[in-house]
């Protein structure tokens, strides 16, 4: 039973884990100010 | 002791092992996503390129021709789709500004390319367009999807505003990288015209000239397949002005070069590829059998714990809860 119980106590975590960080996902962040080029960048 | 140790191994061994495929199949396909911001500028070059001047209406060759690509990742325009459509998308306004060996504009064409940030599938939203068309894409464009597989794909082709199978054509090393390598060619297909051209031509004047475009490639991408960036480019490409109703009339060629990734950019596009597919590993890879690995190291060292905390004699009779009773004279 304490077996089990360990058991069901890890994937829980596991899960709580997995889910909360995909929950909190990936920033969005913002549009670049850039402009889209209309001259040729020079060679480094 | 022996037997609680053994149950806390347990519970991190069931930890990790269940988190070795929640990684892999639950987190991965949520995580790994192309930032809707991302900005990225690829410059191609094609030497000894012919094109047309405008102002002879004939044919020159010129030392090189430009074009110049920016992808820029609208976050605005993706939370606007998100909304409408639940899913997680990127926006690209894209534009394709091609230049002359003096850098005058030789034709731009802007773009808006909607698709699902992991699985890079297209998603039809308001504002979806080349050059100001509507167009309703079908497949890929620019980049190909996260682990990406030995087999042809769909390319959205911007010139034709269609789509067409691209060849897997074989498994390349370049720089360094293990890539796919894919091949796609393009027919000669009557096409639109650019809607800025030079001299301020416009497509009304050329029609009203009596011509039309048509065009042709050849387009060759390496591919890293863990990521889906294509680390290098490649197009042999030719657009031609033909004489509406005269084909006996020999066509202008309004452009024909071998356009090829400036040197510069396929350094700097391979050396961010190889960042970003370590983490892309990570989650596919490294992480979930790693994880595996420590469960199952975990789960046989609380077997083995339990197992000896059984042992009759074993010193984990001590942590019973209650001592032995004290033996009692007859």
């Amino acid at each position: 039973m304490r077996a089990l119980t360990a058991a069901a106590i890890g994937l829980a975590a596991a899960l709580a884990l997995v889910l909360t960080i995909t929950a909190i996902g990936v920033p969005a962040g913002r549009t670049s100010p850039k402009p889209l080029l209309t001259t040729v960048p020079r060679h480094p | 002791m022996r037997r609680k140790a053994s149950l806390v191994l347990l519970g991190f061994a069931v930890f990790f092992t269940a988190l070795s495929p929640l990684l892999r199949w639950y987190a991965f396909p949520r995580l790994a996503k192309i930032p809707p911001s991302e900005y990225q500028v690829a410059v191609l070059e094609a030497k000894n390129a012919t094109l047309l001047d405008y102002n002879q209406m004939k044919d020159v060759t010129v030392p090189e021709v430009n074009i110049v690509q920016t992808l820029r990742g609208n976050v605005a325009a993706a939370q606007q789709v998100k909304k409408e459509t639940g899913r997680d998308v990127v926006v690209w306004d894209a534009l394709s500004y091609i230049a002359d060996s003096h850098g005058a504009m030789v034709s731009e064409i802007p773009e808006r390319y909607v698709f699902d940030a992991h699985s890079q599938a297209p998603v039809h939203a308001a504002g979806e367009n080349v050059d100001g068309d509507p167009v309703r894409r079908q497949g890929i464009e620019f980049k190909w999807p996260f682990l990406t597989r030995k087999r042809d794909y769909y390319y959205f082709d911007a010139q034709t505003r269609t789509s067409a199978p691209i060849h897997y054509r074989g498994t390349r090393t370049f720089h360094g990288l293990k890539v796919y390598y894919f091949e796609q060619t393009v027919p000669w297909t009557k096409v639109p015209l650019p809607k800025k051209m030079p001299l301020g031509v416009t497509p009304a004047v050329v029609t009203a000239a009596g011509m039309e475009r048509w065009y042709t490639t050849k387009r060759m991408f390496w591919v890293d397949p863990t990521t889906g960036a294509p680390v290098n480019g490649e197009e042999v490409h030719q657009e031609e002005m033909r004489f509406i109703g005269h084909p006996e009339k020999p066509p202008l060629i309004a452009f024909a070069g071998d356009v090829r990734m400036r040197p510069d950019y396929v350094d700097s596009t391979v050396k961010l590829v190889k960042s970003q597919r370590q983490l892309v590993l990570a989650l596919t890879s490294y992480l979930p059998w790693g994880f595996l690995g420590l469960g199952a190291a975990l789960l046989t060292t609380s077997l083995v714990l339990e197992a000896r905390s059984r042992r009759p004699g074993a010193s984990s009779s001590a942590d019973s809860a209650e001592p032995a009773p004290e033996p009692v004279p007859a």
